[in-house]
C-alpha cells in the first residue's frame, strides 16, 4: 500500500457519505505536511520547532448550492458530524448555477511527478543533525562579515514536505508530493544617528542542492544592511526606476488582482476590457508555467483540477489571458483558462543590471518596498521604498521615507529594458526591470 | 465567570478526550530535560462564513480547527511542536519534539508543579454563542444589507455580503501548574460594492465591522453604518483625485487613523525586538520619545472589542498597558521571555494565531489618550495639508523606525479648510521623528470597529486601534502631483 493510500480511502469516504446525505458533486481534498525550522541567533539556537499536520477540504453541490469547508478534526465522530452539518448548512443557500466541478474529461494531470521533480530525494535523509549543521554553517557565514557596529545576526533553515490527494465524485483522484527548503539570514546593524537598519536576505526552492551558496546570503544580508545607513529622501520627481527581479513581485503582483475572473465579474478589474490589448510595452512578456522543474509555483492540476499547463498571460505588452476558473468563466459566459496564478515567468534580457544602469544619469534602485497598496478597479497604486539613487550608475545616496506612485495601465508602458538576472528564489521569477520617468516622492 | 464560556469550554474537553493525566504526562515530558518555562496550548476552533454575491446568498464555507502546541523554554531559546493529532501518543510525542532544546543544556529535570487553575476576566461576555445561531436567522441580516446598499444610490451596480463567525476555545496548562481556559467569539460583518455613474466612471467602496461579541453587536445603528459607509466610500472615491507629492503636514482623522501609532511605535514597543536590541526604541525606557501630546495605551480590557483578551496565549492575565505617558516611555509589551529578561511582571500581551505558533509579545487594542483640542479647530490650523479618512494597511521596519501607512481616503487641507479630495496614496515616515512632532491632539478618541488584523512573522492576530484627531507636523505623501 502506498504512503497514500490512507489519504485516499479517507477521501472517498467522505465523498460517500456526503452523496448518502444527498450532495451531487463533491471534491475532497486531503493533505498532510510535516514542517521542521532552526533559527539561530547570536551564537545559539533560538527557536526549534516541528509539527505534523493534515488537514481536509470539502466542497459540495446540493441540489445546484454550494459551500466549501474545512478541518483537521479526522477523527471518525467529528468527520461524520461534519460533514452532515455542511450538507445540512449548503442546503439553506440560494442556487448558484454557475457552480459545477470542471467535466471529468478536462481535468487530470498535466506534467508527471518526474517532470515536475518537486520532491528532493535528499529531503527524506535529512537529519536533526543535518538541520542543526546547515544552520550553524549559514550563522558562519554571516559571522565572517560581521564589524563593530552589529547588533544582532538571525539565520534559518527550514524545510517541509507535502503529501495530498484530490479526490472528486466525478472520477478524479490523483495524489502528488512534494518538499522545500528555505534559508536565509537577518542583521541589525547601530548607525550613528541611533538607527538600527536592517538587512535580510532569504531564499525557497524545491531542491537543497539548489539554495544559494552560504557566502552569499551572509554577503546579501550585510549589503541590504549597509545599503540602509544614513539613508534619507531624496527630491519629489522623476526618475528611472531599476526594480530588481528580487523585490519586483510588489508591483508585477498587483496586476493579480485585477486579472482574476472575481474581479473582473464583481466589477473590480482596471484589465476587464483589455484583453488583446496593449497594456504594456514590446518587453513585457509574461508566461504562466505551471510545469517548470522544481518550480515553486508548479503543480499537477490547477485549483478546478482542470490539467495544468502554459499560457502566456501577456505576449510582449498585449494581455491575452484572464484568470477564468470554471465558475467565472460560466459567470461572465467565457471559456475556462485557469482558476489562477502558478510560476509568473517575465522574459529576461541579455545584458547585466550594472550595464543597464550605466545608462541612466539618474536612476534608482528599489532595494524594498515598505507598506502601500494599489486600487484594482482604476489601476492607482502607492507603495513606500528604500533604495539606491545612481548617477550613472554609480551610488549617490542611500533612499528612505519616499514612496512611488503610478498607474498599472500607463506603468508598463514605461518598461524599456530587462536585465539578464532572473530571480528564481519565487514563483515570481522576473529579472530586473527598468522603467522610465516614474514618479516618486521625498521631500 | 461566564456560565456559557464555563459549559464551552468543560463541553470541549469533555469532547475531545483531553484529561489531567494527559496533560500531566505531556508536560512531564515537555520538562524532561529542564525547563524554565514550559506549555501545552490546546485549541478548538469553529467558523462560520455566509456569503451574497449576484443577488443571493449562495455560498458559505465553515471551518475546524483542532490541535495543541507545546512548548520549552530555556533562557530564551525556544522549543517548538504542534501536533493536530490529540491522541495521547501525539501529544506526547510533540512534547517530546519541543522538549528537545533543552538537551544538552544540563539542567535537571522540572517538577511539574500542583495544578491550580486560574478564572480569567470576561471582557466579552455573549448573551448566545454564535454556535447557537442558526444559518436561517443570519440570512435575514446579509440580504437586508444588500438591500440597503442597492436603495442607498442608484448607480450601485454590485453588492457583495458577508457575515462571519467563530468560537475558539483555548485550553493553557503551565509547567508552573496554571490551568486556564478561555472561549473567545468572533464576529466579522463586510459590505463591498462598486457603483458606476452615467459617464461610466467607476469606483468601489467597502467597509467592515468585527468584535468579540455576540448577534446582538448588529444594531440597527451599526447595520445602517455598515451599508451607508460602504456606498459613501465609493461615491466619494469617485470624485476623488490623486494625492500631492511630498512632505506635507497631516491630520489625522479620529478612528481607524490609530494604524499610525500601529505602525510607528506599536510594533517597536513589542518586547522581543527591544530585548534583541533590534528596535529603534530598545534602551529607551523613562526618556522622552513623543512629544508631551502623545498618552499610548494598549488595552486588551475593552468590552467586546476585536483585539480584548480575557487571557493572554500564555495564561497570564491581561491589562490596559500605558506604553508612553505624556510623551515618555514607560512599558513595552511583553511575553513571558522578555519579562524574565527585564525583570518585570508580564503584560499579558503574549499572543499566538494559534496552536501551530509560539506566542510573542502583540499588541491588542491600541490607541491615543485624547487631548484637549477640537477637531474643527485642528483641521483650522494647517496651510496646506492632507487631512487622512479611511485607511488600509501598514508596515514597520522595526530598526530604522520607517513605517508607512496606506490611505484609501481623504482630503486636501487648504487655508484650513478641507477641499479636494483625494484617494489611494501612501504615507511613510520615521516613527520618532513622527512622534515627537505630534502637536495638536482632539478630545474626540473614538476606537474603530473595524476587522485589523496585525502581522507579524508569519502570524495574524486580531487588534483594535483608535485615535483622537491629531495634527502631524510632516509625513511624505505619496502622490504624483
Amino acid at each position: 500500500m502506498s504512503a497514500a493510500q490512507p489519504l485516499f480511502d479517507l477521501a472517498n469516504d467522505l465523498i460517500a457519505a456526503a452523496r448518502a446525505l444527498g450532495a451531487q458533486e463533491v471534491s475532497v481534498s486531503v493533505g498532510q505536511s510535516t514542517t521542521t525550522s532552526i533559527q539561530r541567533r547570536d551564537g545559539q539556537v533560538e527557536e526549534a520547532s516541528s509539527s505534523i499536520g493534515k488537514r481536509l477540504s470539502l466542497t459540495l453541490l446540493v441540489d445546484d448550492r454550494w459551500s466549501s469547508h474545512g478541518t483537521s478534526d479526522l477523527r471518525p465522530e467529528a468527520l461524520s458530524a461534519f460533514v452532515a452539518s455542511a450538507v445540512e448548512a449548503t442546503r439553506v443557500l440560494e442556487p448558484d448555477p454557475a457552480r459545477r466541478l470542471a467535466p471529468a474529461s478536462e481535468c487530470g494531470r498535466g506534467a508527471s511527478e518526474a517532470d515536475l521533480d518537486h520532491l528532493d530525494p535528499a529531503w527524506a535523509a535529512l537529519s536533526p543533525d543535518d538541520r542543526a549543521d546547515a544552520a550553524q554553517a549559514i550563522e558562519t557565514a554571516l559571522a565572517a562579515h560581521r564589524g563593530p557596529d552589529t547588533i544582532s545576526t538571525t539565520c534559518w533553515f527550514s524545510d517541509g514536505h507535502s503529501d495530498s490527494v484530490d479526490v472528486t465524485s466525478h472520477g478524479f483522484a490523483d495524489h502528488s508530493e512534494s518538499a522545500w527548503f528555505s534559508t536565509g539570514g537577518a542583521v541589525t546593524l547601530s548607525d550613528a544617528e541611533g538607527r538600527r537598519p536592517e538587512g535580510y536576505a532569504g531564499y525557497a526552492t524545491r531542491y537543497r542542492a539548489d539554495l544559494p551558496g552560504l557566502d552569499r546570503i551572509g554577503a546579501e544580508a550585510f549589503l541590504r544592511a549597509r545599503e540602509a545607513i544614513g539613508s534619507g529622501p531624496a527630491p519629489s520627481g522623476r526618475y528611472t526606476l531599476i526594480l530588481p527581479g528580487r523585490v519586483a513581485g510588489r508591483i508585477l503582483g498587483t496586476l493579480m488582482g485585477p486579472l482574476s475572473g472575481g474581479s473582473i465579474h464583481h466589477g473590480r478589474s482596471c484589465l476587464a476590457d483589455k484583453l488583446d490589448t496593449r497594456i504594456g510595452s514590446d518587453l513585457l512578456h509574461l508566461v504562466d508555467d505551471p510545469t517548470i522543474p522544481r518550480g515553486l509555483g508548479s503543480e499537477p492540476w490547477d485549483g478546478d483540477l482542470r490539467v495544468a499547463q502554459p499560457r502566456v498571460v501577456i505576449e510582449h505588452g498585449v494581455l491575452r489571458t484572464h484568470y477564468l476558473s470554471t465558475y467565472y468563466a460560466r459567470k461572465l459566459d467565457r471559456p475556462v483558462t485557469t482558476d489562477g496564478p502558478s510560476n509568473w515567468v517575465l522574459a529576461a534580457g541579455d545584458r547585466s543590471v550594472e550595464a543597464l544602469a550605466a545608462e541612466h544619469p539618474r536612476a534608482i534602485v528599489v532595494s524594498g518596498f515598505l507598506g502601500g497598496n494599489a486600487n484594482g478597479l482604476t489601476g492607482d497604486f502607492s507603495y513606500g521604498i528604500r533604495g539606491t539613487l545612481l548617477e550613472h550608475g554609480a551610488p549617490v545616496k542611500q533612499l528612505s521615507e519616499m514612496n512611488v506612485s503610478g498607474n498599472l495601465l500607463t506603468f508598463f508602458h514605461k518598461l524599456i529594458a530587462v536585465a539578464d538576472d532572473p530571480w528564481v528564489y519565487s514563483s515570481l521569477r522576473s529579472p530586473t526591470l527598468v522603467f522610465d520617468d516614474v514618479a516618486f516622492s521625498g521631500t | 465567570m461566564n456560565a456559557l464560556r464555563t459549559a464551552a469550554i468543560a463541553h470541549h474537553f469533555a469532547a475531545f478526550g483531553v484529561d489531567d493525566p494527559l496533560v500531566d504526562a505531556a508536560l512531564a515530558t515537555a520538562t524532561a530535560h529542564g525547563a524554565d518555562f514550559a506549555e501545552l496550548y490546546f485549541q478548538h476552533s469553529t467558523s462560520t462564513s455566509l456569503g451574497l454575491s449576484d443577488r443571493a446568498v449562495n455560498r458559505c464555507h465553515t471551518s475546524v480547527d483542532l490541535g495543541v502546541g507545546v512548548r520549552v523554554v530555556i533562557g530564551d531559546q525556544v522549543g517548538y511542536a504542534w501536533t493536530e493529532d490529540l491522541s495521547r501518543a501525539a501529544v506526547l510525542r510533540a512534547a517530546a519534539t519541543a522538549a528537545e532544546i533543552a538537551r544538552g543544556a544540563g539542567r535537571p529535570a522540572r517538577t511539574p508543579g500542583i495544578a491550580r487553575r486560574a478564572e480569567p476576566a470576561d471582557f466579552y461576555p455573549l448573551a448566545r454563542a454564535w454556535s447557537d445561531v442558526s444559518l436561517q436567522e443570519r440570512l435575514p441580516l446579509v440580504r437586508a444589507w444588500e438591500a440597503a446598499a442597492f436603495a442607498r444610490d442608484p448607480r450601485v451596480r454590485k453588492v457583495q455580503v458577508s457575515l462571519g463567525d467563530g468560537e475558539s476555545r483555548v485550553y493553557i496548562a503551565r509547567a508552573d501548574g496554571l490551568r486556564v481556559g478561555d472561549f473567545r467569539p468572533m464576529t466579522t460583518a463586510s459590505v463591498a460594492c462598486t457603483i458606476e455613474d452615467d459617464a461610466g466612471r467607476k469606483e468601489t467602496g467597502h467597509y467592515n465591522l468585527a468584535g468579540r461579541t455576540d448577534l446582538a453587536f448588529y444594531t440597527p445603528d451599526r447595520q445602517d453604518r455598515l451599508v451607508t459607509e460602504a456606498v459613501d466610500r465609493a461615491i466619494k472615491a469617485l470624485d476623488a483625485g490623486e494625492a500631492p507629492a511630498g512632505e506635507l503636514p497631516v491630520v489625522m482623522a479620529a478612528g481607524s487613523s490609530g494604524i499610525l501609532l500601529h505602525e510607528a511605535i506599536g510594533h517597536g514597543l513589542e518586547a522581543d525586538f527591544n530585548r534583541k536590541g533590534t528596535s529603534i526604541f530598545a534602551d529607551r525606557m523613562d526618556t522622552a520619545i513623543a512629544s508631551p501630546e502623545v498618552t499610548l495605551i494598549d488595552d486588551a480590557t475593552l468590552p467586546g472589542a476585536r483585539g480584548s483578551l480575557n487571557v493572554d496565549d500564555e495564561g497570564n492575565p491581561t491589562q490596559r498597558t500605558t506604553l508612553v505617558e505624556r510623551g515618555v516611555l514607560r512599558s513595552y509589551l511583553h511575553d513571558a521571555i522578555s519579562a524574565a529578561h527585564y525583570g518585570v511582571a508580564p503584560t499579558g500581551s503574549g499572543r499566538r494565531q494559534g496552536f501551530r505558533h509560539a506566542p510573542l509579545p502583540r499588541m491588542r487594542a491600541t490607541y491615543m489618550e485624547a487631548g484637549p483640542h477640537d477637531p474643527a479647530e485642528i483641521i483650522a490650523s494647517v496651510k496646506r495639508g492632507l487631512y487622512c479618512e479611511d485607511f488600509a494597511n501598514g508596515q514597520v521596519q522595526i530598526g530604522g523606525g520607517d513605517f508607512a501607512f496606506y490611505v484609501r481616503f481623504g482630503y486636501l487641507i487648504e487655508d484650513g479648510r478641507l477641499t479636494r479630495p483625494v484617494k489611494d496614496v501612501n504615507l511613510v515616515g520615521n516613527g520618532p521623528k513622527v512622534l515627537s512632532t505630534i502637536d495638536m491632539v482632539g478630545h474626540d478618541l473614538a476606537i474603530d470597529e473595524g476587522g485589523w488584523t496585525c502581522g507579524k512573522d508569519g502570524q495574524s492576530v486580531p487588534v483594535s486601534q483608535g485615535m483622537p484627531t491629531v495634527r502631524v507636523a510632516s509625513l511624505s505623501v505619496g502622490g504624483g502631483r
